[in-house]
């Protein structure tokens, strides 16, 4: 048998990847090509990619992750110089051989894959690659501190609920003409829709079933510790925030921005699920309470 | 009522960052053990920055599966906390004040909680 440096590369094209729903239907549609393969040299033709969203590579690496895992040596191959000079800036291209570029504006919050065990791990990284920075622009201390709570709940979400052992992507780029910042992370675990009917025998389509997770008081927890928290403070703060969020599972695709939620089917599954927001930076809110809330009136 | 017990969550992390669940049960454990032990708890959240549901779910909402409403009222009791951070943990009490209504899942935390176990 071929080792997979030996076999002939067979290549698989990649069209643009945006930060949207056709962005996460270009990744499935590649993962649906190269999930079969076995022991093969395979190379993604990144010629037709103009454009890629940077946090996106936390989804495009768990695809790659996921097809590697399978013992395949995944490369590729040619970049057009816009996309290999982002992909380098945050470091995704390290992990397919090239070198890093230095992130001259400090713009970028790197590609990094961590363990589902490596809560810590990644509360230092956010610590360290968004909160920390000084070349950041200066944000309000109640949406950095929404911010840093809502990634830490995405990742515990993740974390709970994935059952993933192939690990937690995750990556961010901040675009500072747009005030904007773009967070993914994404896992390669069950996915919503399977944990959804696992625990709570409803067996609905894969939008349907992100809809249900996302719904006030739904949740798939069973057991000692109670949930069904996370997604909704999630996109309490978003709306609040007046930012943007996504959700992509198996073949569900849901969306919510200006309070209204959108579903649709993708072409084809997700090999886990992928939680990404937008953050509107330039948002002034104090995030203070309108009531307060008495240490005694908690229980 | 039995003089009460200071329970430090930023102690027993080691980290003002108490976002992942495992930490939370480290808590939990701390204080379900006292309020078993017939003391009362306070809660002092001191030097913590950051709090997740899926923390709080762990060290204080699973509190629910175990002990009663009254018991936990009685009992238990939080101080330094941010009016936000104050709002996220009413919203973890009530979360899981409506998940132990469904009596099965009450029994189950409650066998788990005989057998020392997590899940």
């Amino acid at each position: 048998m071929n080792t997979p440096d030996q076999s002939p590369a067979k290549s698989y094209a990649l069209s643009d990847v945006r930060h949207d729903q056709a962005g996460f239907e270009s990744l499935v549609r590649l993962y649906a090509s190269l999930k079969a393969a076995r022991f093969a040299n395979l190379e993604i033709d990144m010629s037709r990619v103009g454009w890629f969203d940077a946090d996106m590579c936390a989804p495009f690496g768990a695809v790659l992750y996921r097809t590697g895992s399978h013992v395949n040596k995944v490369s590729l191959v040619h970049l057009q110089p816009q996309v290999e000079t982002i992909l380098s800036k945050n470091g995704f291209l390290s992990h397919y051989g090239r070198m890093p570029a230095r992130d001259k504006y400090g713009t970028t919050i790197p590609y990094q894959r961590f363990d589902a065990k490596d809560d810590r791990f990644f509360a230092s990284y956010v610590e360290a690659k968004f909160v920390q920075r000084t070349e950041l622009p200066r944000m309000s201390a109640g949406l950095v501190k929404r911010f840093r709570e809502s990634v830490f709940e995405i990742f515990s979400n993740a974390v709970i609920h994935s059952q993933s052992t192939l690990g937690i992507f995750s990556c961010g780029q901040f675009f500072p003409k747009r005030n904007r910042l773009d967070f993914s992370v994404a896992d390669l675990g069950i996915g919503i829709r399977r944990n959804v009917k696992e625990h709570t025998s409803l067996d609905l389509p894969a939008h349907e079933a992100i809809a249900w997770a996302t719904s006030e008081r739904n949740t798939t927890k069973r057991g000692p510790i109670p949930g069904g928290l996370g997604l909704k403070l999630l996109a309490e703060f978003i709306t609040l925030n007046r930012g943007r969020m996504q959700i992509v599972s198996d073949a569900g695709y849901w969306s919510l921005e200006n309070g209204h939620s959108h579903t649709a089917l993708l072409s084809a599954p997700f090999p886990g699920t992928v939680v990404n927001v937008e953050i509107n930076t330039a948002d002034r809110r104090s995030y203070a309470l309108t009531s307060e809330v008495k240490e005694t009136d908690i229980f | 009522m039995e003089k009460g017990l200071i329970i430090s969550p930023y102690e027993i992390v080691g980290s003002p960052l108490c976002v992942a669940s495992d930490d939370g049960q480290k808590v939990f454990e701390r204080i379900a053990g006292a309020l078993k032990g017939g003391k009362s708890v306070m809660v002092s959240f001191r030097n913590v920055s950051s709090l997740t549901s899926a923390f709080l779910n762990a060290a204080i909402g699973q509190l629910y599966g175990s002990f009663s409403q009254e018991e936990i009222r009685a009992r238990l009791k939080v101080k330094d906390m941010a009016q936000a951070d104050l709002a996220l943990l009413k919203r973890v009490v009530d979360t899981a004040k409506e998940y132990f209504k469904d009596p099965d899942r009450f029994r189950k935390a409650e066998q788990a909680a005989l057998r020392g176990q997590n899940a």
